[in-house]
């Protein structure tokens, strides 16, 4: 029950905020020519309290926050154009190479200096959330089997219950994902048993997604029994909402994705983009993001339902953040990303035959 | 006159600061140019061990090169800095197999690192960065061709690194310039201290207080210290003879002065005009001699204290010897000796000197003689040519003096054991004066069987106004 209040916060500004928009957008007090333009792969209902709190700090700024796919806004910031501000998106490596190729501006402000080393980058990118990645089942499971509580357990499942799994498992197609080929990249980097998994979920023809809300429907509406790397800050929200989906955080390790966030080089406002930055690493920003969004905040010391702090103390030493360092660029090596491919592919199909 | 030229401290700080500064100019090209290549060096191995890691992914399928590029070579492009990281799989023919930025690789650069790996600095939007390429052979099942990796990072760690042990040098080098200051200062208070000592010494001392100096000195001092003992040594020596020239000017005039007054006295106790008269007579003569007797010493005086020689003219010896010798010839004194001139030489004798000196030596001289030889004795004066030299002589055939003794006629009032006749004992210390004002030599010699032969070397000068080689051709 605890966890209900934020949600229902996030619900009420859902609607409020549109309002909002728009009085702002006429607003004669706006002291920029052009709106701050923020290009964010992040759902827009669950970041609203935050940009709500940005709005109330600050007044002047007229923000145009453009909700869109993670590929749409790497293109984007590669086009340069319709002109943007700030960059959002949790496809880490796809924003590491974007700041790689230079289209991101520095940002020296005390909120970056504080910020913790391991979550930016040259002051130029920062990791502003802390999202574990989960699994989730449906009730229904637990009626058939010992719902999984680590990979191994998932993979035994996999390889035991595949009659009754068929069709019943869902995961990120990292063909059409960015964030399901991130995670699987770096399961792969972890374990080489991740390709038994591989194998397994292709057993029992895993239908393949591209985003958490659609696996997230499919085991509410009974589609699927089992769903594996799920973004947690979604699961969790949707978990509290339809109590017929479990969330489990994985016991042996939990990958933690961060949404990244940069001034673009070529901002047409560069204070509203570094001042929207500072707020989203302040301690006020962080507050909201643990208060009021399932988005976890990063910054220690935040009091919250949503902490990183809490994460860990709920799971231990198991919480295993993607680096946000230069082995990302890594990910979206074409050749490697090919090679990467290929091999899933083949492991996926691997049991066909059979 | 003492002029002071700057101070001994503010040269030596001087200097220091000079020698420092040229030198610190020096050290600090070389530290920031050494600072810029250890940093270059570091980094550089960093894209090497990069390349390196890279290489090794390398893998040929089919006919193609394939590289997963290792997350672990990224991280070592990124270095600890976060730099920015360029890395680039290039066929033989420049065509990128795989490359994360559109980076321009010169042809002129592919094909140096076909020889050997390069390492260049280049510019790529706005930013410097630095490349590193290398080719592999790679063993394929159906192409052998080599592949080139080139990776590349941008240059923030390099300048911060050369920055920090630039800045290292730096302080390591004001440090010890402050320190040497201290030193120098410390040097220089402790090297000029037996300069200040003596100072003390000189200072502290008595005006009349010539005594050698007392007193510990360094090497480089001894030579100041022994220069101002022989001051020292020779201000006591001129003292001491002043005083006793006083001393003996004071008895010698106090003599005649008490004849004077026992005469004067006697006389006033007569009542008798003959008396008075033969005691004028007497005072008359006294008075005549202590007259001459002052005016010598004031010539000896004047002679002894003329400072600097002037710039005299050259006079001609045989001349002044013919005419002075006439003048003496033709007096009264001269009328009971024989007073001669010996053959002079044909040619004139030129020497640098006054007419009046010469005068007065030989005046002085032919009256010692007239003086001091018995009536009727030969005196003979001469002069000669011997080398480079003018050699004027007066001998006598008079009693003589002891060997002992002729050292002892030159000081004033020294009459030759001859106490009793009634000269004023000056003529040979008015000579011997004057000898030495014109850096000439004066010899006694006694002579066999009886006389004494006074001598005079003067040195000859060529004549004025005339060819030097007239004089060289002279015997």
């Amino acid at each position: 029950m605890k966890m209900l209040s934020p949600l229902l916060a996030c619900r009420l500004v859902r609607q409020t905020c549109v309002l909002v928009w728009l009085l702002i957008l006429g607003s004669p007090l706006s002291a920029f020519a052009s709106p701050l333009v923020v290009e964010a792969a992040l759902d827009r209902e669950v970041v609203a309290p935050l940009l709500e709190a940005f709005q109330v700090n600050h007044p002047d700024i007229e923000l145009d926050f453009r909700d869109r796919s993670t590929l749409e806004v790497n293109d984007l910031v590669a086009a340069g154009r319709p002109a943007l501000d700030v960059v959002i998106s949790s496809a880490m490596p796809w924003q590491m190479a974007r700041v790689n190729e230079g289209y991101a501006r520095p940002v020296d402000s005390p909120q970056t200096r504080n910020w913790p080393t391991w979550a930016k980058w040259r002051d130029e990118v920062f990791g502003f959330t802390f999202e574990p990645i989960v699994m989730a089942y449906r009730l229904d499971l637990s009626k058939h089997m010992l719902p999984p509580r680590t990979h191994a357990d998932l993979n035994t499942l996999l390889s035991t219950q595949h009659d009754l799994l068929r069709g019943k498992v869902t995961t990120y197609s990292p063909l059409t994902s960015g964030i399901g080929y991130t995670l699987f990249q770096q399961d792969a980097r972890y374990s080489a048993r991740f390709w038994d998994l591989v194998v397994g979920m292709g057993r029992v023809d895993a239908q393949l997604e591209s985003n958490t809300r659609d696996m997230l429907e499919g085991i509410s509406e009974g589609r699927y029994w089992l769903g594996y790397n799920l973004l947690g800050s979604y699961a969790m929200v949707w978990a509290q909402e339809h109590p017929e989906v479990i969330v489990q955080l994985p016991q042996d390790y939990s990958l933690v994705i961060m949404r990244m966030a940069f001034v673009h080089r070529d901002a047409p406002n560069p204070q509203a983009a570094e001042a929207f930055v500072n707020f989203l690493l302040s301690r006020e920003g962080q507050r909201v993001l643990a208060g009021k969004t399932p988005l976890f905040s990063v910054l220690p010391g935040i009091i919250g339902p949503y902490t990183a702090q809490r994460l860990r103390d709920q799971a231990g030493e198991r919480l295993y953040p993607i680096p946000l360092n230069a082995s990302l660029l890594a990910f979206v090596d074409p050749q490697r990303r090919n090679a990467f491919l290929d091999r899933w592919r083949r492991e996926f199909r691997r049991d066909d035959g059979k | 006159m003492i002029e002071t030229t700057g101070s001994l401290k503010r040269r030596l700080a001087v200097w220091l600061l000079v020698t420092v500064t040229g030198l610190g100019v020096l050290l600090m090209v070389e530290a920031w140019r050494s600072a810029h290549r250890a940093s270059q060096q570091a980094f550089d191995s960093q894209l090497e061990s990069a390349a390196l890691t890279i290489a090794e992914a390398v893998q040929w399928e089919e006919s193609e090169p394939v590289m997963e590029v290792p997350a672990a070579a990224l991280q070592i492009l990124a270095t600890q800095q976060q730099e920015r990281v360029f890395y680039a799989m290039l066929t033989t023919d420049g065509e990128p197999v795989s490359a994360n930025m559109p980076f321009t690789i010169m042809p002129a650069w592919r094909a140096q690192v076909a020889n050997e790996p390069l390492a260049v600095t280049t510019t790529f939007d706005d930013t410097s960065w630095r490349l590193y390429g290398r080719e592999y052979d790679s063993a394929g099942w159906i192409t052998h061709e080599p592949v080139q990796i080139w990776v590349g990072h941008t240059r923030k760690g390099r300048k911060a690194l050369a920055g920090e042990l630039f800045e290292r040098s730096v302080g390591h080098f004001v440090a010890m310039v402050l320190l040497a200051g201290v030193l120098m200062i410390l040097t220089m208070r402790v090297a000029l201290a037996p300069m200040r000592r003596l100072r003390h010494l000189l200072r502290r001392r008595e005006a009349d207080d010539m005594r050698p100096l007392d007193t510990r000195v360094p090497e480089e001092m001894r030579e100041l210290a022994d220069t101002l003992d022989h001051l020292f040594a020779r201000q006591r020596q001129s003292r001491e003879s002043l005083l006793r020239f006083t001393a003996d000017a004071s008895h010698q005039l106090k003599t005649p002065l008490a004849g004077l007054q026992s005469t004067s006295e006697l006389a006033l106790q007569s009542a008798d005009p003959a008396q008075w008269h033969t005691a004028l007579v007497t005072m008359h003569d006294s008075a005549e001699r202590t007259s001459r007797l002052a005016s010598q010493l004031l010539s000896l005086a004047r002679l002894r204290h003329t400072g600097e020689s002037e710039a005299v003219e050259l006079v001609d010896l045989n001349s002044v010897l013919r005419e002075t010798l006439l003048d003496w010839a033709g007096r009264q004194v001269a009328s009971q000796h024989d007073l001669g001139l010996a053959e002079l030489p044909p040619e004139p004798l030129w020497v640098r000197a006054d007419a009046w000196a010469i005068r007065e030596v030989l005046g002085n001289l032919i009256d010692n003689a007239l003086r001091y030889t018995p009536p009727g004795s030969q005196i003979t004066v001469g002069v000669k040519r011997q080398g480079d030299e003018a050699l004027m002589f007066v001998e006598d055939n008079g009693p003589g003096v002891t060997y002992e003794a002729c050292h002892q006629l030159l000081r004033p009032f020294e009459r030759g054991g001859r106490q009793g006749t009634d000269g004023s004992g000056l003529g040979l210390a008015i000579v011997d004066s004057i000898a030495q004002h014109f850096g000439a030599r004066l010899l006694l010699e006694t002579l066999e069987p009886h006389g004494l032969m006074v001598k005079l070397y003067l040195p000859l000068y060529p004549p004025p106004y005339q060819p030097r080689h007239e004089n060289e051709q002279a015997p």
